[in-house]
């Protein structure tokens, strides 16, 4: 009889510290999103000086973060959003906010960034800063990005990131992410939403 | 008459060193802003013989250095690779496309524009090579090609 209760004892501390444990680990950023606590204002640089999320308070804003060395999923994720942004009546489309933030900014100068972003649509602006501001941006959006030297290849290094389209309502609060794979209609009916 | 020459060196070339069994369908190559330094070219290999292949490197007439890559999304974080090979299993298919494998542009000598044609050379493991005309083209997810004005 002792050693039952005592069984029952054990797997309800047991249980208790699996509970703890479950509780302690990172959540990812679709469940922190629930909370409210990410995203966030920002401000790093452009060509044209200074950019805030702020500034375009008012606006939606769509944010992706990346680099342009980036052979696929960057300009894969760009190019749904420029399309997204085509598909909409220009009226609507004229009210949202594209920006890019390369986390490479030894290779991505704002002269590159800029043309670059571009050419997927004359609404996104490049954006990237010191290591310190972009981490910051980074870690507030819930994302990640790794360095990864590439001994034997040309392009000497890569980097390792997360992948999202951060959609951004007109008070700049975070209101969804979508995946690069998104198709322009898809994404476009979540801007539709924002702009509702 | 040099035009020529060169001409059917080409085709000759073709024929004397293309692996017969491989057949590649669909290749492009990605458009890409202007100074963009990097590229990279996708298609499909389809290998109707009895004998794994597999292309050990390439070569482009518009980059400085051309190497064989993949991507692979490890927990929603994308990580791009340079690789040895590509293989294409006997009696399979190997696809290269956005977001997988792919053969890298870098070091671009001209700019890529929707309309441009490229000139990529696969060598094979087996000493064969296979030169293609590679078209450039937007690449687009969903290949939603309409565009409103």
């Amino acid at each position: 009889m002792k050693a039952i209760r005592y069984l029952i004892g054990l797997s309800f501390v047991l249980v208790i510290a699996v509970l703890i444990y479950i509780q302690q680990q990172p959540k990812p950023a679709e469940q922190r999103i629930l909370g409210g606590n990410i995203g966030g204002d920002f401000t790093l640089m452009s060509i044209d000086g200074p950019v805030s999320l702020s500034d375009f308070s008012g606006q939606p804003v769509v944010l992706y973060i990346g680099y342009t060395y980036c052979p696929d999923i960057c300009p894969m994720a760009l190019a749904v959003l420029g399309q997204a942004l085509r598909n909409l009546p220009e009226e609507q489309s004229e009210q949202i906010q594209g920006l890019f933030i390369s986390v490479d900014p030894e290779r991505d100068s704002l002269e590159h960034l800029a043309s670059y972003s571009a050419f997927f649509s004359p609404q996104i602006i490049g954006l990237t800063g010191e290591k310190a501001d972009i981490d910051k941006v980074v870690q507030q959006y819930g994302a990640f990005y790794r360095r990864v030297e590439m001994r034997d290849s040309a392009m000497e290094y890569a980097i390792d990131h997360s992948s999202r389209l951060y959609l951004i309502d007109r008070e700049g609060n975070l209101a969804a992410m979508v995946s690069h794979s998104t198709s322009p209609d898809q994404l476009m009916r979540h801007l539709e939403e924002l702009l509702n | 008459m040099r035009k020529l020459l060169l001409a059917s060196a080409l085709v000759f070339s073709t024929i004397t060193f293309a692996n017969d069994s491989i057949t590649i369908e669909e290749p492009f190559a990605r458009a890409v802003p202007p100074g963009q330094p990097n590229s990279a070219a996708f298609m499909t290999l389809q290998n109707s013989g009895d004998k794994d292949l597999r292309i050990i490197s390439a070569t482009s007439n518009v980059s400085k250095v051309t190497e064989l890559h993949t991507h692979t999304d490890v927990d929603g974080v994308m990580q791009m690779r340079q690789i040895d090979a590509i293989e294409i299993p006997a009696g399979g298919v190997t696809e290269l496309k956005p977001g997988g494998l792919h053969v890298m542009l870098i070091g671009l000598t001209q700019n890529l524009a929707e309309g441009d044609s490229v000139e990529v050379t696969l060598n094979f493991e087996d000493g064969t090579e296979r030169l293609l005309e590679v078209p450039v083209k937007h690449v687009m997810p969903m290949m939603n090609h309409q565009h409103k004005h």
